[in-house]
């Protein structure tokens, strides 16, 4: 090892880098930056001969291998092959593009590029570095600012634009030479849409074209042209035509930033209403309440999930949140796509639509107080995703479904609550009747809608394969399979692997010999990773020893290698209807870490003493090695409890778990835990050909009760254990109590239609008041109203201990001080870090810095949240595709249903046979659509006229279900008609 | 926004700056740049610039005295006194001008208190102090501009300005940082010469050696790192330091023959300071 003394005559290769940057707080900073040139810096390409003479080496002495294929693809006009070299542009507009797989290989990243895009666009930079490290793709970063020959000093006077695209010409033109030095006669071809950069790029004899011109070159063009960001095409045409202006101009970032800091602007995530898309609400930590956001104006080109910046509009502009349903669709359904943008962005039936509102905010009531209103004033972060939709039939000229003519079309998301999407593509026709992929690039002033583009097609509407892979983008589950370098990281027996057989295996070190002990697992009837494990036997002392097992997945995967960072990616197992996305790869899930009967395994051991009060006397952790003795499924283990002529010991011990567990439940209950409810249901699945057969509510027995009354057990008692060794880095979960106006609505609804109150100021009071929301007539309205409870809970969330106060930890659903997840690492990525925060806590293995890093486990949390989230959100519904789909063909079937909520032209009406939700106009109830009366103070509809009804909360109502698909988001699903 | 360490180096084995992790930063000294003092010295290690004078060693009883006493409220530390030894009292002054923010540091600063101390306890032990009982020699150091290997570039300028005056010592004490790219990707190199961006990023050690042998006097240590790594780490910095040390005997050299050019010395005059040049 020698480190590299600067001979002195390098001297002329130091140059200073001077730049001027501010920070958030404002202050302007004037850095200075050393930046060394050297003549090392490979070329990449496997034709050189020159560059590896020289390649750099890393401490051990490893060369970064030569990237460029020495025969590169070609188009017509470069035979022999190409090398890309995009500009910053070409990379913001089309990065779907490069990540084609028919296209697109051989690329060169200049350095100045790569910081260009990092500074515009974080998620396109990471999309980029991830093609780089693909090998597949050959994609070479050049630091050319660091070669001398490639340096570019900034002329005074030079825009930093004209500075960095001069550097790019200048990394090209050397790439040029410098391969023709080789003796090879590939081109290196600049990729840019900058009209002023290719000018002067033809002056300079480098070789340069458009994004555009290169791909009509390609086969498969119509395709690729079509995934060329819409902006980009604007970009040169910008300054032809004077667009009106549609919408508000957005304030500067730093007028914001001023306006959030001393109070008079607010920021907040931007929500849509999922039954108006002309209402929003946002959050704000400066009111209560969340401020409304009315109208296409108002809203001003935010889409659900963006961070904006908002206004709070003048009292007299206050209003109350809409009491109708609004479906874009229905309104804006023959608004032409190609037609001139002009005019009023407020079209006249949306005036009309929001007119009924203004009306409203005079009739005062309680709950119809007029809220706070706001309008956006400027995004400060844009939240856009890839959105799936189809393409909306009526927007398709006739021409254009057969011929390929560019034209526009609106696309419509299947997430009602963002609007639809322009874009242009060329093979229309095509797409029609399709589940299709597209990115929003741009919303600019003089635009109605978004501007998008296509990115791929994933099949025919409503086929399984379509809506299943639309369903897991729409939630962003990562459903590819795991790569090759995580599925190295697995043990090389693979389903050969044994628990060594000698105890003096290092596999063996610290673990428990738990092999002797009656463990059992129960699970879902068909489960194959199996988490948990369970055992229970008494003590002569009188008290009794019970254990929960848990795989011990952090065995197998060892932190930061690329399993552990897949699986932190993924967060989570997706479990849908018929498809189980998995956290870790399935040798693992199902097989080795699974704790499958009759074979010893890895486990994770809880031991307490309990006594015959199920109260804690001791409790100890380790890890160890156990064999369980059987597999039940809930029923199975129930059955067997209740059959008294079985007195074997691993019965007996099934039913002392159940009697604590029964105690535990009790104490739980006494302390205030709630008892909420969702609507669930499953669907049963013909086996041979998985069609849906038919649905199922969820039935719920006392062995359920049991297996998850030690889970929460073996829970707190880590949370305690970890929390007491890390009390910076414990990684925990906390359910905040949720704020007092969240039931505001709820309380004085039950009131005002049951006479019953609900009491919110504690856990245990809102448990007691909601034990007495009972009906004797109607059974249901208890669920009911725990189902419409939960709606108004926070949401349960996982921390880094350090970063709240030891109050806020509190679980408020399971009163419980404190909490963790433990007892399933195998689909739950904080699981798998409580594991090693608690082997560490237990001295077994020392901590790995990154299960020790605060910021890192901030990262992980806040990600595993959002993917928990999505993750139920995509199990849910692909419940209700599947619930559609049974449906299907079929008769229409009668079923009793709830009221939840009443609007002003129709209400919301939940069938708990289905555990579906659907929604009734009035212009379903009948042709013409029937006069009404909305009162939203009693919360109920009258019609008159062609049909006679009354519709209340709560009401039961008698309803038809039958299939239907929805126009507007090509979904299939349960319609439903009003009976009687 | 550049880049940072941890993206840009795994995918060319390059750093912000340009360098690779085996490279020095342009390391400049004079010495004897304020003639008035007894020693001087002027050294940038990148953009770390900084300004060393040297007076003494004096003998004034009084002196001393208020200097020790004035140790406590200027925030001066000494060292090496005590046991008949000179005591090494070295003051730094940071310029509000040498980083990015203006910042006032005021002279009971933690951060400078333990820096003074450091630089004067190793430089004590290096300096043979027995040679001047009951006397002071102080150091004043002045930081003009920041960048990194802040405590390295202040030990070499004092090495510097305590060869300019003339103060016995057994080997030129020199000192260079080392540091680790993170050890999440795959190339977790050492990297040697920290500049401030990567000192913000990775964790970093300080390591000055006496002269070109392996014998550690400091070894500043205060982010966390792997104990596994440690030793690449050590290893990288000692290696460093002896680049820095031929590089500080190269000025000490070119100082000794402009000397002899000027005639201020007669060649073959056996001052200490020309004794053992002989690269």
């Amino acid at each position: 090892m020698t480190s590299l003394r600067r001979p002195r005559d390098a001297e002329p290769n130091i140059t200073n880098k001077v730049y001027i940057r501010s920070t958030k707080s404002g202050k302007v900073q004037k850095i200075v930056r050393e930046v060394y040139l050297r003549d090392d810096i490979p070329c990449s390409s496997k034709l050189c001969t020159i560059c590896p003479l020289k390649a750099p080496r890393s401490a051990s002495g490893a060369m970064m291998p030569f990237v460029l294929s020495e025969k590169p693809a070609g188009t017509k006009e470069y035979p022999q092959g190409h090398y890309l070299v995009p500009d910053t542009n070409a990379l913001l507009n089309a990065m779907d593009l490069f990540e084609e797989s028919s296209a697109f290989y051989d690329v060169v990243i200049l350095q100045t590029v790569l910081e260009e895009l990092r500074n515009r666009s974080l998620p396109l930079y990471n999309r980029l570095i991830g093609l780089v490290k693909s090998e597949d793709k050959r994609f070479y970063v050049f630091f050319n600012e660091f070669r001398w020959e490639t340096h570019v000093a900034r002329d005074p006077d030079e825009t930093i634009n004209d500075r960095n695209d001069r550097a790019v010409r200048r990394a090209v033109s050397w790439y040029n030479k410098h391969l023709a030095d080789n003796k090879g006669n590939i081109t290196v071809l600049m990729l840019s849409d900058d009209k002023g950069n290719l000018e002067k790029a033809k002056s300079e004899n480098v070789p340069a074209t458009t994004l555009r011109d290169y791909v009509s070159g390609l086969p498969e063009a119509d395709r690729l042209l079509d995934m060329i960001a819409e902006s980009q095409e604007r970009g040169i045409s910008r300054d032809k035509k004077f667009a009106e202006f549609l919408y508000p101009e957005y304030y500067s970032m730093s007028k914001m930033m001023t306006g959030v800091k001393n109070g008079t602007l607010h920021q907040g995530i931007f929500n849509v209403s999922p039954y108006n898309y002309l209402e929003g609400s946002i959050k704000v930590p400066a009111f209560p309440k969340a401020l409304l956001i009315l109208g296409r104006d108002n809203i001003n080109r935010a889409i659900d999930g963006d961070v904006v910046v908002v206004e709070v509009l003048p009292q007299d502009q206050w209003k109350e949140p809409s009491t109708k349903i609004i479906e874009e669709e229905a309104i804006t359904k023959n608004e032409n796509a190609d037609g001139e943008e002009g005019g009023d962005i407020v079209t006249e039936s949306e005036r009309r639509a929001l007119q009924e509102k203004v009306k409203k905010a005079q009739g005062l009531s309680t709950e119809g107080r007029p809220q706070p209103t706001a309008r956006v004033v400027g995004a400060i972060k844009r939240n856009w995703r890839q959105y799936v939709g189809h393409v909306d039939q009526s927007s398709v000229s006739n021409a254009a479904k057969h011929g390929r003519k560019q034209e526009s079309v609106f696309l419509i998301p299947m997430d009602k609550k963002v609007p639809k999407i322009r874009m242009r593509t060329r093979q229309a026709g095509e797409l029609l009747g399709k589940r299709i992929l597209v990115t929003i690039d741009s919303w600019d002033r003089e635009s109605r809608h978004p501007v998008g583009h296509f990115v791929r097609s994933l099949g025919e509407l409503e086929t399984k394969a379509a809506e299943t892979e639309a369903l897991l983008l729409e939630y962003d589950v990562q459903y590819r399979p795991f790569p090759k370098t995580v599925l190295d990281c697995l043990p090389r027996d693979g389903h050969d692997w044994r628990v060594p057989a000698s105890t003096d295996d290092p596999g063996w070190k610290d673990r428990e010999d738990l092999r002797g002990l009656l463990i059992c697992s129960i699970d879902p009837p068909g489960c194959q990773d199996i988490d948990d494990a369970l055992h229970a036997r008494p003590l002569p002392n009188g008290n009794f020893e019970v254990g929960v097992h848990i795989a011990d997945v952090s065995h197998f995967v060892k932190p930061n290698n690329a399993m552990d960072t897949e699986a932190s990616i993924r967060g989570t197992t997706v479990y849908l209807v018929d498809k189980r996305i998995d956290m870790l790869p399935m040798l693992l899930g199902t097989d080795l870490c699974s704790l499958k009967p009759y074979v010893e395994r890895y486990a994770f051991s809880v031991l307490w003493e309990l006594n015959e009060a199920a109260d804690i006397v001791s409790v100890r952790f380790t890890k160890s090695v156990i064999k369980s003795r059987e597999a039940f499924s809930y029923e199975q283990a129930q059955l067997r409890i209740d059959d008294n002529s079985q007195q074997d010991d691993l019965t007996n011990s099934m039913r002392t778990l159940l009697m604590l567990s029964k105690k535990l439940k009790q104490k739980r209950m006494d302390a205030g835990a709630l008892s909420l409810s969702s609507p669930e249901v499953k669907v049963q699945m013909e086996s041979e050909t998985s069609d849906p057969i038919d649905v199922k509510t969820k039935e719920l027995l006392d062995t359920n009760s049991l297996v998850e009354e030690f889970m929460l057990l073996a829970n707190i008692s880590v949370a305690g254990k970890i929390y007491d060794a890390f009390p910076q880095t414990a990684i925990l979960r906390r359910h905040a109590a949720p704020p007092k106006t969240n039931f505001d609505e709820l309380a004085n609804q039950l009131k005002v239609k049951k006479g019953f109150e609900l009491r919110f100021d504690s856990s245990k009071a809102l448990a007691e008041s909601l034990d007495a929301c009972t009906d004797p007539q109607e059974p249901f309205l208890n669920t009911l109203v725990r189902i419409m409870a939960t709606r108004c809970m926070m949401s349960a969330e996982y921390f880094c201990a350090g970063t709240q106060a030891y109050p806020e930890f509190r679980h408020y659903g399971l009163a419980s001080e404190i909490y963790t997840h433990f007892t399933s690492p195998i689909r739950r990525y904080a699981d798998l870090v409580a594991h090693r925060q608690l082997a560490a806590a237990i001295d077994y293995e020392p901590m790995h810095p990154a299960v020790r890093s605060r910021s890192r486990l901030e990262a992980v949390c806040k990600n595993i949240n959002v993917r928990h989230r999505n993750a139920q959100l995509a199990g849910r519904a692909s419940i209700a595709y599947y619930v559609g789909q049974s449906l299907r063909g079929r008769d229409a079937v009668e079923e009793d249903g709830f009221v939840l909520r009443v609007f002003s032209n129709g209400f919301v009406v939940l069938v708990p046979r289905f555990g579906v939700e659907g929604l009734i106009r009035l212009r379903d109830l009948a042709d013409p659509e029937p006069e009404s009366v909305f009162d939203p103070e009693t919360y109920t509809l009258r019609t008159s006229g062609s049909r006679e009804v009354l519709v209340e909360l709560f009401m039961k109502v008698r309803v038809r279900v039958r299939d239907v698909k929805d126009e507007g988001t090509g979904k299939r699903g349960a319609g439903m008609e009003l009976v009687g | 926004m550049p880049l940072d360490t941890s993206s840009a180096y795994p995918l060319a084995l390059l750093r912000v700056d340009g360098r690779r992790w085996n490279d020095l930063r342009r390391l400049h000294a004079a010495v004897r740049t304020q003639a008035a003092a007894d020693g001087s010295a002027y050294l940038e290690m990148g953009n770390t610039k900084v300004m060393c004078t040297v007076t003494g060693p004096s003998e004034e009883n009084k002196r001393r005295t208020a200097a020790s006493t004035a140790t406590g409220n200027t925030g001066g530390a000494g060292g090496g006194a005590g046991a008949g030894g000179a005591e090494v009292a070295v003051e730094i002054v940071v310029g509000g001008f040498s980083s990015v923010d203006r910042k006032r540091r005021g002279r009971g600063d933690k951060r400078i208190h333990e820096l003074q101390t450091t630089l004067s306890k190793a430089l004590a032990a290096a300096l043979h102090t027995h040679l001047y009982p009951r006397s002071t020699i102080a150091l004043s150091l002045h930081v003009l501009s920041q960048d990194g290997s802040l405590l390295a570039a202040l030990l070499n300028a004092s090495t510097l300005a305590l060869v300019d005056a003339g103060i016995p010592m057994s080997d030129l004490p020199v000192a260079c940082t080392a540091g680790l790219t993170s050890a999440a990707s795959a190339a977790d190199d050492p990297l040697v010469d920290l500049n401030a961006q990567e000192e913000q990023e990775l964790p970093f050690l300080t390591l000055a050696t006496l002269g070109d042998t392996d014998r550690v006097m400091v070894l500043v240590l205060e982010t966390r790192v792997q104990a596994a790594r440690l030793k690449d780490m050590v290893d990288l910095a000692a290696d460093a330091c002896k680049s820095v040390h031929k590089s500080l005997r190269e000025v000490v050299r070119r100082r000794g023959e402009h000397m002899v050019e000027e005639g201020a010395v007669e060649k073959g005059a056996s001052m200490a300071m020309d004794m053992d040049i002989d690269v």
